[in-house]
């Protein structure tokens, strides 16, 4: 597949069959006449586990980051040397959190 | 012996068939089945089809061939005619409505854009917006994390809220891409994406949608990540005024 544009950051989200193959196997054209292979199994656990559903494991994640973002997110008033640790703290590998800890401290 | 079926196209397709194989283990060579100004373009039916990378891709590759040299209405994988015979025999019942199909999509092309949040950031900004949640987070540390039941709780909380924002962000996503396109169709959440959603563009359109796409991904970069796919043969753009969807 020919990709129109790259996805910005790292993320992984690079084309490929995988991004689009619900579209392969649920959209397109489907005529009674003819028969559709029987590929349910394999299709039901080809799109279906890819939907995310959400876990008490998902709720502890969430919970956990939460608390540790309180940090930052606490105050609106900061003093430069909480900026700093705060920064500092980030374990985040893309220092977006530079950008995200001065808008907070500008709030 | 079955006939695959992979797309069907109008009479002016240059149909670039030579060096494209089916699906199947036997890669078979690809066959044109005419009828009047449509053609579909079949090869023999593999006895063992399998939804895995190999037939998948050979699917895929003739059909985004296919659609790079002109319009075509992509079957969905896996389709299989009894034989030829009964392909045109499909062509001829209902030449007018595929006419009409191929008409309405001259020229256009499918694209497909998944979203993801970045969790922190966004669990941040819902930190931020909610008095409720943060005093909530608050009293948890403030006990030292809290119970596990506790912690499943205002997990739950988080995650309602983060629904809220996902569904607020998809909308909007798909509200502002919606006008640079022909037609839009939403798709299912895969992969933790928060809008999977495809949309028809013309010719002319898709400088417009790309620069529109651009600018949101270079507005939102903080709080998510936004795929595009494409260009596609409209798999999602197949149903026509009667047959409803």
């Amino acid at each position: 597949m020919t990709v129109m544009t790259q996805a910005s950051g790292g993320g992984g989200r690079s084309g490929s069959l995988y991004d689009v193959i619900e579209l392969i196997l649920d959209r397109g054209l489907v005529i009674d006449a003819f028969v559709r292979v029987s590929l349910l199994g394999i299709e039901v656990l080809t799109v279906e586990a890819r939907v995310v559903v959400a876990s008490v494991d998902t709720y502890l994640r969430f919970a956990e980051t939460a608390s540790r973002l309180q940090l930052t997110a606490a105050s609106d008033t900061k003093t430069l040397p909480e900026l700093v640790e705060a920064i500092a703290d980030d374990d985040t590998k893309n220092g977006s959190k530079l950008v995200q800890a001065r808008k907070e401290g500008s709030r | 012996m079955s006939t695959y079926v992979y797309a069907f196209t109008g009479a002016s397709h240059p149909l670039p068939v030579d060096s494209l194989v089916g699906v199947g283990e036997r890669t078979p060579p690809l066959r044109l089945v005419r009828h009047d100004g449509l053609t579909a373009v079949v090869s023999d039916a593999p006895e063992r089809l399998r939804a895995k990378r190999r037939d998948v891709e050979a699917h895929e590759r003739v059909l985004e061939t296919l659609s790079a040299a002109g319009t075509v209405l992509p079957m969905r994988f896996g389709t299989v005619a009894a034989n030829d015979e009964a392909v045109k025999a499909e062509l001829a019942s209902r030449a007018e409505r595929y006419a009409e199909l191929l008409k309405r999509l001259k020229g256009k092309v499918e694209v497909n854009v998944k979203a993801v949040h970045s969790e922190e950031p966004v669990l941040r900004e819902l930190l931020l917006g909610s008095q409720e949640l943060r005093n909530r987070s608050e009293a948890l540390r403030a006990s030292g994390g809290g119970s596990h039941q506790d912690k499943v709780e205002f997990g739950e909380q988080l995650s309602a809220a983060l629904d809220d924002r996902r569904s607020q962000d998809a909308e909007q996503l798909v509200a502002e891409l919606r006008p640079h396109a022909s037609a839009v169709k939403l798709g299912p959440p895969v992969d933790g994406c928060f809008v999977n959603v495809s949309f028809l563009l013309g010719v002319t359109e898709r400088e417009d949608f790309e620069a529109a796409l651009s600018r949101l991904r270079q507005e939102r970069s903080e709080l998510m990540e936004i795929g595009l796919y494409g260009p596609l043969p409209p798999y999602s753009f197949l149903t026509s005024g009667e047959a409803g969807d």
